[in-house]
């Protein structure tokens, strides 16, 4: 059967047409943007959405892709494009101190070296251009604390006669100037950019403006060579050579200059992960934690979730809504604001706990209190979700099964095991799965109550409660600033690590599924 | 019938309150405790006073209520389109054959799985690019913050609502075809409505998981005015110095509110939802 | 555009409206509630940040290591006007690179109506506070910040008695990151008072009392002494106590307290927009006596400049006795390498003062403190 053209646009539902003509329209709409800032990357992507959507929404063959591909569109924008960007940089040694590229590094330093000719004197500055708009070539008039006025451009300073000029009584500032337009304060400041890399050469350094109307004679302290791509220092005549993303003295001295550069540094971060002893040595005993630590989080949750579910499943147990609704608080909670709770709940001498039971617990101080605590506060931060999703999987039940089975004469746990777990766990099991990645990763709740602590004696790298994630982040970020690379490089690996657990898990459920489901 | 005993499930149900219940007890008593910071507050109020509540309505640094609408803003439609999008999506994975179908179910599950605080810089950059040509769109926006949010919509919650999908009998669908339903028509008309509790369970759920988000919303909300009620509370506390605990209480019970009522609310749809939920057709 | 920490926004909007009404332009004020220097970091490289991030002298370092300031050519005069420890603070290998506004210290903060003021030694001070611990006046003899990461902040000044520093310094006066002082013989004889008063030992210093709960103790009667700074002062004036202030007093036979003296400080972005407005803003309107003044009407700390500081040093004898409790106070440093040092000193602090070695932990925050050093 071949329908005509007519036929086929019949068919076409006009919500969908409309949809893809927005969508069109859009894309038209930002296109000329795009080309004008050069963003070719953006171009492109914008073709490819809208050739995507119009192909997947006016052709009548991709019915599955139409309900996919707005959802996609954004994973990929919003969560796969991130995590590559991402997994990118763990091959550079990006992080602080290396934020930039060369080209604004050098630009950069030589910025920094810029001193003040040590006694030379400041003047007062008007900024003047010959056109009666700032788009145009500007000049510098200065005037001296003497009162004489010269007129500055990049070729150099020229005396202007007072007959030319009118100058401020108070400042001696230029206020008008024959022929020339003196620019107000906002025009000033509007060169921008302009202003900044203008600099009016003199014999031994340059005039440069300082806010409004004033400028300095200064001079650089370093100076690239190009050719030779080395820095020196004026001073002290130390020659400094590119290496590994800065600049190091050539005179073996060690000194580096503070600002370096991205560079691409290969597989350096993943094998400094692999040997470096201070990382490998506390690793197996945080990765035993983390995974002790995400595997009895969910099932903790999940088992008083489900308790509890159990518990206000019964046709005459009063008051299940009021119940339900209460429970439901802990999670209702921004849940960095129930942590500090709970953190300052546990301090030992001032909490409210120790208060309450009359005990001298030190919650957070030691090792195996501090991993209960942390267990305790998941729970609590954890379980109204599980509560909620096994309420609903445990009235989905077959009520049959469980009457054929009480006839039979099972016990009332015997039915649970032998007829309700199986279906809960059934439609729980990606819930878990997810819920195991989620506190594998669970950064904020070791961060804002222990922060890793207790440290073991002698150890302040990893803590008794850090995760891989919380031990990786202060490797990363707590020595010398960020480091963006190596953190980068940790992360894919417990990306990695993570997602191998999970998919085993993910295997045996499929199988789990496929022998009770049909 | 044997007649059961219902006295040990209130005596759970009790235990399982006081556990629930007793952090929040102290959040309320340090909110209603006019000096006090959370350390030195005990359960019971040491002095009932409101002045911590009209504090923060009326402090001109925090806006407490322009926060308010911003989440309530931010969250419902982030609620609603994540709903949408993920229903979509679950419709396909669960009733249309296609290749990729398997891989790409693992695959959606699997990408929660990257420690996604490492991921910011990368989305940050994103944004800025974005709001480069579409300054609606960028940082400092609502829009913003809700496009990424949508990028999460094909997650685990479609995984919860195909397995709900997957509960609705074949034939139903099947018939409807017969009679002539475009996929359209069967998406909108039969299952969507029969799916109804599911989405607002997963709407629920996402609802809560936004009004808690500060990592995303801290990063992208700079402007006082345009924050969510989370980093603006975070902020209260985050300062070195100074931190004032009882106003920050009483912005964090509040913060609770809307989530309860949507939940008393939407609580009849919910207890079908679920009811209905991963019964195997 | 200002970028600020969220305390500070309301002050800092007041001064910023009126530079702005002056020069016919507009200026916001944005408060950044997480982590303002790496939000400010990233953003400047991305070309969004502000002109203008307020924050202390010890962020100085990694703003010009990764280009996010630019020095500010201040004249000799301008310079002149500052209080000397103020313009060390905001000078870096050789260069200024803010415009301080005010200057921050710990002291001691007695309630005299539990104990006796201005204690001349620590000893005296912790026998004074268990003596009214003891007759039931407060429960807790001293309150200084140590929480279960520990505190080398509030630790300093009692380090700096004992003859312990974090870092050595160069010819010029600067600090050299190749000099880490944790584990001399100074920093180990503070080590063995931070044990000898620890839980184990006499129970002053405790890990229960941290930044959350130490000033509330003290407004609350809790305790006759605070190690405090001046931003705890609107708190305390509110609790309506006598309370004194002096320097923190040394340990007994060893050198006086050195607590690090921090600076508030306004940057100019290296990628600003605005760098004429930003500059005049920083360069010649922050630099006048009567805004340092306001300000500090504000927000009550030391003015930076030093006629400012005469006039209010005047009127507010609480500004002038934290100036003075930084008599022998060393600048806070800021040297990137100064962020490697807070993890690791930190948590030795804490460690012994719940009852660890003090020797071995401190030789490892030195050993960690080093190699992080070497690794940037």
């Amino acid at each position: 059967m071949t329908a005509s053209p007519s036929e086929r646009l019949a068919r076409l539902s006009w919500p969908r047409v409309v949809f893809v003509g927005l969508v069109a329209a859009f894309a038209v709409v930002t296109i000329p943007t795009l080309v004008d800032k050069h963003s070719w990357t953006g171009v492109t992507i914008s073709v490819a959405v809208t050739a995507i959507l119009a192909y997947v929404y006016l052709t009548p063959k991709r019915i599955a892709a139409r309900f996919l591909v707005p959802g996609t569109i954004l994973l990929l924008a919003f969560q796969v494009y991130p995590i590559g960007y991402t997994i990118s940089t763990a091959f550079t040694n990006y992080g602080d101190g290396h934020r930039l590229t060369k080209t604004q590094a050098v630009a950069q330093i030589e910025a920094d070296s810029v001193i003040e000719q040590p006694g030379a004197q400041r003047y007062e500055l008007s900024v003047a251009t010959k056109a009666s708009d700032t788009s145009g070539a500007f000049v510098f008039f200065l005037t001296d604390p003497d009162g004489k006025v010269e007129r500055g451009d990049a070729s150099g300073l020229a005396p202007v006669p007072d007959a030319q000029v009118t100058k401020d009584q108070f400042t001696g500032k230029v206020i008008t100037a024959q022929g020339w337009h003196i620019l107000t304060g906002i025009q000033v400041n509007g060169l921008g950019p302009r202003l900044a890399s203008f600099a009016v050469p003199t014999g031994t350094g340059f005039i440069k403006s300082v806010g409004l109307s004033e400028a300095y004679v200064g001079h650089f302290t370093m100076t690239y060579d190009a050719s030779a791509q080395t820095m020196t220092d004026t001073r002290t005549h130390t020659v400094y050579k590119e290496s590994g993303g800065e600049f190091k003295a050539a005179d073996g001295s060690g000194k580096t200059l503070p600002i370096g550069w991205k560079i691409g540094v290969g597989f350096k971060n993943f094998t400094s992960v692999l040997t470096d002893a201070a990382i490998r040595g506390p690793f197996l005993r945080v990765l035993i934690w983390t995974i002790a630590f995400a595997i009895l989080s969910v099932l903790t949750t999940f088992g008083l979730g489900l308790l509890l579910a159990v518990v206000m499943d019964h046709p005459r147990m009063r008051g299940r809504r009021l119940y339900s609704s209460l429970l439901l608080l802990p999670y209702a909670m921004p849940a960095f604001i129930s942590t500090l709770v709970w953190s300052s709940m546990y301090n030992k001498d001032f909490g409210l706990l120790n208060k309450l039971f009359g005990t001298h617990i030190d919650w957070l101080g030691s090792p195996w209190a501090a991993r209960g605590s942390v267990l305790l506060t998941n729970l609590w931060l954890g379980f109204p979700y599980m509560f909620l999703v096994c309420a609903g999987l445990l009235q989905a039940v077959p009520q049959e099964l469980k009457e054929v089975a009480k006839v039979d004469g099972a016990s009332p746990l015997r039915v649970f095991r032998s007829v309700t777990m199986p279906t809960v766990l059934i439609g729980a099991m990606p819930l878990l799965i997810a819920s195991f990645g989620y506190n594998f990763n669970n950064f904020n709740v070791i961060r804002l109550l222990t922060d890793g602590g207790p440290y073991p004696s002698g150890s302040s790298t990893a803590g008794d409660t850090d995760i891989l994630i919380s031990y990786t982040y202060r490797l990363a970020f707590g020595g010398q600033g960020a480091q963006y690379g190596l953190a980068s490089a940790i992360s894919f690996l417990i990306f990695v690590l993570v997602g191998l657990i999970s998919y085993t898990g993910f295997r045996q459920t499929r199988q789990l599924e496929e022998v009770y489901a049909r | 019938m044997m007649k059961d005993r219902l006295w040990w499930r209130h005596l759970i149900g009790l235990a399982a309150l006081v556990f629930a219940l007793v952090p929040i007890l102290f959040l309320v008593s340090a909110a209603l405790n006019p000096v006090g910071t959370l350390s030195t507050t005990s359960l019971i109020p040491t002095g009932a006073s409101l002045s911590n509540f009209s504090k923060l309505f009326h402090d001109p640094n925090s806006p407490y209520v322009r926060w308010y609408v911003n989440t309530l803003v931010i969250c419902g439609v982030s609620a609603v389109l994540n709903v949408l999008i993920g229903v979509s999506g679950a419709y396909a994975f669960s009733r249309l054959r296609f290749r990729g179908r398997r891989p790409g179910l693992t695959g959606i599950l699997l990408v929660q799985m990257f420690p996604n605080f490492i991921s910011l810089t990368a989305l940050y950059l994103t944004f800025i690019s974005i709001g480069d040509v579409l300054p609606a769109a960028g940082l400092n926006t609502s829009l913003g913050l809700i496009l990424v949010y949508l990028g999460g919509a094909m997650g685990v919650n479609t995984w919860l609502l195909k397995g709900y999908l997957d509960t609705i009998p074949k034939e139903l669908d099947e018939a409807a075809r017969i009679d002539g339903a475009t996929e359209n028509q069967v998406f909108f008309r039969v299952i969507l409505p029969l799916a109804v509790p599911m989405l607002v369970v997963v709407g629920l759920f996402s609802f809560v998981s936004f009004l808690n988000e500060i990592l995303l919303a801290g990063v992208f909300l700079t402007d006082t005015t345009h924050k969510t009620l989370a980093v603006g509370l975070y902020g209260l506390v985050s300062g070195n110095h100074n931190t004032d605990y009882g106003e920050f209480a009483a912005g964090s019970l509040l913060a609770g509110v809307p989530v309860v009522l949507i939940y008393l609310y939407l609580q009849k749809y919910l207890v079908k939802g679920l009811t209905a939920g991963a019964v195997k057709g | 555009m200002i970028w600020t920490d969220a305390q500070r926004a309301p002050v800092l909007q007041q001064f910023a409206q009126s530079f702005a009404a002056a020069n016919g332009i507009s200026v916001s004020v944005q408060p950044v509630a997480t982590d303002l220097q790496s939000a400010y970091v990233t953003a400047t490289a991305a070309g969004k940040g502000p002109d203008i991030v307020v924050g202390a002298t010890d962020w100085i370092g990694n703003l010009v290591q990764n280009g996010a300031i630019s020095p500010l050519p201040l004249t000799a005069a301008q310079k002149g006007s500052f209080q000397t420890t103020a313009l060390n603070a905001v000078t870096y290998n050789g260069q200024v690179y803010g415009v301080p506004y005010a200057t921050e210290n710990l002291a001691l903060i007695t309630n005299t109506a539990e104990a006796a003021a201005n204690p001349a030694t620590f000893e005296t001070m912790v026998a004074d506070g268990q003596a009214a611990v003891k007759a039931g006046k407060a429960s807790e003899a001293l309150a200084m910040q140590i929480g279960q990461q520990g505190d080398p902040y509030t630790a300093q000044p009692l380090l700096g008695s004992a003859g312990g520093f974090i870092f050595g310094t160069k010819a010029d006066g600067s600090y050299d990151p190749s000099q880490v002082g944790v584990d001399n013989a100074g920093s180990k004889a503070f080590a063995a008072q931070l044990a000898k008063y620890g839980e184990k030992g006499q129970n002053v210093f405790k890990r229960s009392i941290d930044a959350n709960n130490a000033v509330s103790l003290f407004t609350s009667g809790k305790t006759p002494y605070l190690i405090s700074g001046p931003w705890a002062l609107d708190q305390i004036r509110k609790a309506n106590l006598k309370y004194s202030i002096s320097a923190v007093p040394g340990f007994a036979g060893m050198g006086p307290s050195q607590p690090f003296v921090g600076v508030q400080a306004f940057y100019v972005s290296a990628k600003a927009k605005n760098t004429a407005i930003a500059q005049e803003f920083t360069l010649n309107y922050l630099t006048k006596k009567d805004v340092e003044e306001a300000l500090y009407k504000v927000d009550p700390r030391a003015p930076a400049l030093t006629d400012a500081y005469n006039d209010v040093s005047k009127t507010d004898p609480d500004i002038a006795a934290f100036q003075a409790a930084a008599a022998h106070g060393v600048v806070l440093p800021q040297i990137p390498a100064m962020s490697a040092v807070w993890g690791p000193l930190g948590i030795a602090e804490a460690a012994i003062v719940g009852g660890a070695d003090p020797n071995t932990s401190m030789a490892d925050a030195a050993t960690q403190i080093k190699a992080a050093i070497a690794k940037g």
